[in-house]
């Protein structure tokens, strides 16, 4: 691995484990593949979401900080911006020169000044408010968008489920 | 005689075979048959393509469904770069009825997580719960009478020098957050049953 994505790594998990921000948990999966990491966002509170602990990956390219790690829940997220997949589709995860549809401005986007942390709070953010522009689950958005109730009741009962309740 | 009968016997079958093989070529391929079998070989190099590119396609977009990719290349000729481009422009036609693209060669439980994107809810169906995926069975009695311990506990956090402490501590962590989400969601779901309860009577 190249050793400033390393040292970078390390300074950042360093920082996030000595000031952890409100309901975020992050780090490497293992210390072996710093490229690796897995986090832990709590629902923000007074969404659907609220009471909730959702688990995604991250894994960081080489070139990081150079270029943005891809983010990807591991558990059932039901939003207009988390693939199916559970892939995370916000504008801080895409490069600058990543945006054929010019939706983001340059300043939302990756940069190397932006940092783990900025994206966890940034998805904290998207679960509270999603971004109906370019949704990637097109049936969350239209549930989100016209049947509001059934979106926040389908949302609260993933999250009883993934608690195991 | 009976000899003869002997070796009559694979050979037979081997006629057999080949008539069999000659019948099929008469009636169930165009017409003709000589140049049959080289348009065989190109369509199935020619699907093997297809699949391949449907298949990258998908990992882009993983939103649009496999049979409206595969209509969209077949119109572009198979060429990625253009169907690409209209998926991003929203210029995606949808198929016709008629339009049936074979399966997926990967085996049936390998394609379950990734039907069509109509049909979300069923895309992962078995996705386990937070108390299973971090084996927090065990810890799921112990924290409830030691609730408060680990409240306290939450101030023993920092950055340890040695890996393997700092590995356990993030661990622990993780585990805190789970299980005291969890807590709440069941004081939670208690006080709902007890409210319900006490509007019933």
């Amino acid at each position: 691995m190249s050793s400033s994505a390393h040292r970078r790594l390390l300074q950042e998990y360093r920082a996030l484990t000595n000031n952890p921000p409100d309901g975020i948990t992050a780090g490497p999966v293992s210390e072996d593949d710093f490229l690796h990491w897995e986090a832990l966002i709590q629902g923000p509170e007074g969404t659907p979401f609220e009471g909730g602990v959702f688990p995604a990956e991250l894994r960081f390219p080489r070139d990081y900080p150079l270029a943005p790690p891809t983010m990807k829940f591991l558990g059932e997220v039901w939003h207009p911006n988390v693939y199916p997949s559970g892939l995370v589709c916000i504008s801080i995860l895409h490069a600058p020169g990543d945006d054929p549809n010019h939706y983001e401005h340059a300043s939302e986007r990756w940069s190397p000044i932006q940092s783990v942390e900025k994206i966890l709070i940034s998805v904290m953010s998207m679960l509270a408010e999603p971004n109906d522009e370019s949704p990637a689950n097109v049936e969350a958005a239209k549930q989100w968008r016209d049947r509001r109730d059934e979106y926040e009741a389908k949302v609260r009962d993933g999250v009883r489920r993934s608690l195991g309740l | 005689m009976a000899n003869n009968e002997q070796v009559n016997v694979p050979s037979l079958l081997v006629i057999l075979a080949l008539s069999g093989l000659i019948v099929r070529y008469l009636f169930f391929s165009t017409p003709a048959s000589s140049r049959a079998q080289q348009q065989a070989s190109r369509e199935s190099s020619t699907a093997r393509n297809r699949e391949a590119a449907v298949q990258q396609l998908q990992q882009m977009f993983p939103q649009v469904d496999r049979r409206t990719l595969l209509w969209d290349l077949q119109r572009t000729g198979g060429n990625m770069a253009a169907t690409t481009d209209r998926v991003l422009a929203g210029r995606l036609e949808t198929p016709p009825q008629s339009f049936q693209p074979p399966p997926p060669p990967t085996p049936p439980a390998a394609q379950a997580p990734s039907p069509a994107a109509s049909a979300p809810a069923e895309v992962k169906p078995a996705a386990p719960d937070l108390i299973t995926r971090y084996q927090l069975q065990d810890k799921l009695a112990v924290t409830a009478t030691k609730t408060q311990e680990t409240e306290s506990g939450k101030g023993a956090k920092g950055w340890s020098t040695n890996k393997e402490e700092r590995q356990s501590l993030l661990q622990k962590r993780r585990d805190q957050m789970i299980l005291e989400a969890r807590r709440k969601m069941e004081a939670k779901i208690a006080a709902e049953k007890e409210k319900a309860g006490a509007a019933a009577s």
